[in-house]
């Protein structure tokens, strides 16, 4: 039997180490013949026991089908120097074979700054690692993030016209240059892991293997000597553990999103909040104060509470003060005031709010108004509350939340009925 | 015999994770058939080939069938009855992950049920 992501992982090596012999402009041929050398493992296989070593024989497929291909395409396509290298070396494995282990993780490595340069966007950053470094189909992707096949498709031809473009070379960057590609590859590895954790509806068991997956590039990163300050990886590996430990709880039956205060804490993870704790513990000794440490540290406060109402909300608001200073984006206020109103009381809560309502990204998010409702609940003004639930309802991304506000409307009504009642 | 058919490539569109869990079932597949002492032998075919036509001296290469379907491989299994072997083939993992999936049952032929003559093994 093989072991679990066999197939995936495997994609993700040989695709790295192909597009190093290819060269990072021809990262589309890479795919092919990966998707080649699978098809062909899984034909034959499929009529056998798997071989001892799976691993070495799918590159074995995958290395003759590259040198067949740079045979025949000798001159139509522009390579790297690995090629004309492998083609001299031919069968033999060289000291420096480039599907050696050691030489297997460097690609990766390279893969991940490649797929993650700046100049390539976002959301393309995000498909081209899936698919490339972690062998996720464009179904899958699209699965997961509520698009189209065609809508990851168009992201991923851009990512790598951009890589042709901009000559985007397959390397790990060196020196200075690499403290300012890093943040941007934990940006993006951040990025993939939200879009997956934070998503509401869609197939849960992909999106939980892709926080495994946001986890996994992460600890490539860990496990690279060259990279010598490693605290904010540190930092956003716990802060990705802790939130993924707290992955099956997050949702009711109906796969309606929980608060933290209506989550069974029994469903949480112990052994991946344990790996949360050791990894602020690592990031702690490197004296590091960037966002993912105390965007980790809020999440370790609430990990370490055991019921909601022995929250410790002094200490998040702390951390919240520090954010701010960091990130003064809406949306980081808006979750200081649910905590300052923990502490100091709905008024309080209501008066932040006011404070950003003008905001342009803050007037179309469903949560900002859901939250000003949620106040409004609490100091009993009904009215109120139903107006700003009827914004949140007109503004919510997914069915699913539009029937919790409308609930949420029909107990304020008859919370007023019963009011007038008297 | 058991001739599996597949419709163009119907194994590309497979996801990695689809097409490792397609090859875990297939384990347990022939695994389960070793060992019942059911199976003989099984290869996959490779896809392109050569189709000889025509007589000696003016042989050519085709006509291939209009069907995209072709044969990828067989099983060759030992089953006491038809419906045994049928029941081999409906548990092949085929039918599962590969859209289009064919298996052709064919029993090979031992005894000449006319003469009794019986045929010598092929080994």
């Amino acid at each position: 039997m093989l072991v679990d992501h066999f197939f995936r992982h495997e994609s993700g090596k040989m695709v790295s180490v192909l597009t190093k012999i290819f060269g990072s402009q021809n990262v589309d041929l890479a795919e092919d013949v990966v998707q080649d050398s699978l098809i062909e493992a899984m034909e034959y296989w499929q009529y056998h026991d798997v071989p001892d070593n799976p691993s070495a024989w799918l590159f074995r497929v995958a290395k003759n089908k590259a040198l067949n291909i740079i045979h025949r395409e000798k001159y139509k396509r522009q390579y790297s120097n690995e090629a004309a290298y492998l083609l001299s070396s031919g069968e033999q494995s060289e000291p420096a074979d480039p599907f050696s282990e050691r030489e297997i993780q460097d690609d990766q490595l390279r893969m991940i700054f490649t797929c993650c340069h700046p100049s390539i966007s976002a959301d393309s950053q995000v498909a081209l690692s899936l698919k490339t470094l972690c062998g996720f189909s464009i179904p899958e992707i699209a699965r997961a993030f509520l698009t189209t096949e065609t809508n990851i498709n168009k992201r991923l031809v851009r990512a790598r016209q951009m890589i042709r473009d901009e000559k985007i070379p397959f390397e790990v960057p060196k020196g200075k240059d690499l403290e300012l590609r890093i943040q941007a590859v934990l940006e993006t590895i951040y990025l993939l892991f939200n879009e997956a954790y934070s998503a509401t509806k869609g197939n849960d068991v992909i999106r939980f293997e892709l926080c495994q997956e946001a986890i996994r590039l992460a600890q490539m990163l860990e496990n690279e000597n060259t990279i010598k300050q490693k605290g904010d990886i540190f930092a956003l590996l716990s802060l990705m553990f802790l939130n993924t430990s707290r992955f099956r709880a997050r949702q009711d039956q109906e796969g309606n999103l929980l608060t933290m205060g209506e989550q069974n804490r029994l469903l949480w993870d112990r052994k991946l909040q344990a790996s949360g704790f050791e990894y602020l513990q690592k990031a702690t000794e490197n004296t590091v104060t960037g966002t993912y440490y105390i965007l980790a540290a809020i999440s370790a406060n609430y990990c370490l509470a055991p019921d909601y109402n022995s929250t410790n909300w002094e200490n998040i608001l702390t951390l919240y003060d520090c954010l701010v200073e960091m990130d003064h984006s809406p949306v980081v206020l808006l979750n200081r005031a649910i905590v300052l109103s923990k502490i100091t009381g709905a008024q309080k809560g209501l008066l932040e709010l006011e404070r950003i309502k003008n905001e342009p990204q803050i007037r179309t998010y469903h949560l900002f108004h859901s939250t000003q409702a949620e106040f409004f609940i609490e100091l009993g003004e009904f009215e109120m509350a139903i107006s700003s639930l009827i914004v949140a309802a007109k503004w919510a991304p997914l069915e699913s939340i539009r029937v919790l506000l409308k609930k949420k409307i029909s107990y304020c009504k008859e919370k007023i009925s019963c009011d007038s009642s008297f | 015999m058991l001739l599996i058919r597949n419709e163009g490539d119907g194994k590309s569109a497979l996801s990695p994770e689809q097409q490792q869990k397609f090859l875990n079932d297939c384990m347990v597949y022939i695994q389960n058939l070793i060992k019942d002492g059911k199976l003989k032998g099984a290869q996959p075919l490779v896809r392109e080939g050569k189709m000889i036509s025509g007589r000696p001296g003016a042989f050519k290469d085709g006509p291939y069938n209009e069907s995209k379907e072709i044969i990828v491989g067989y099983y060759h299994i030992i089953a006491k009855d038809m419906d045994e072997a049928i029941t081999i083939a409906k548990g092949n993992p085929e039918f599962s992950y590969i859209k289009g999936a064919r298996i052709e049952v064919r029993p090979i032929k031992t005894v000449e049920e006319s003469t009794s003559f019986v045929y010598p093994k092929g080994e």
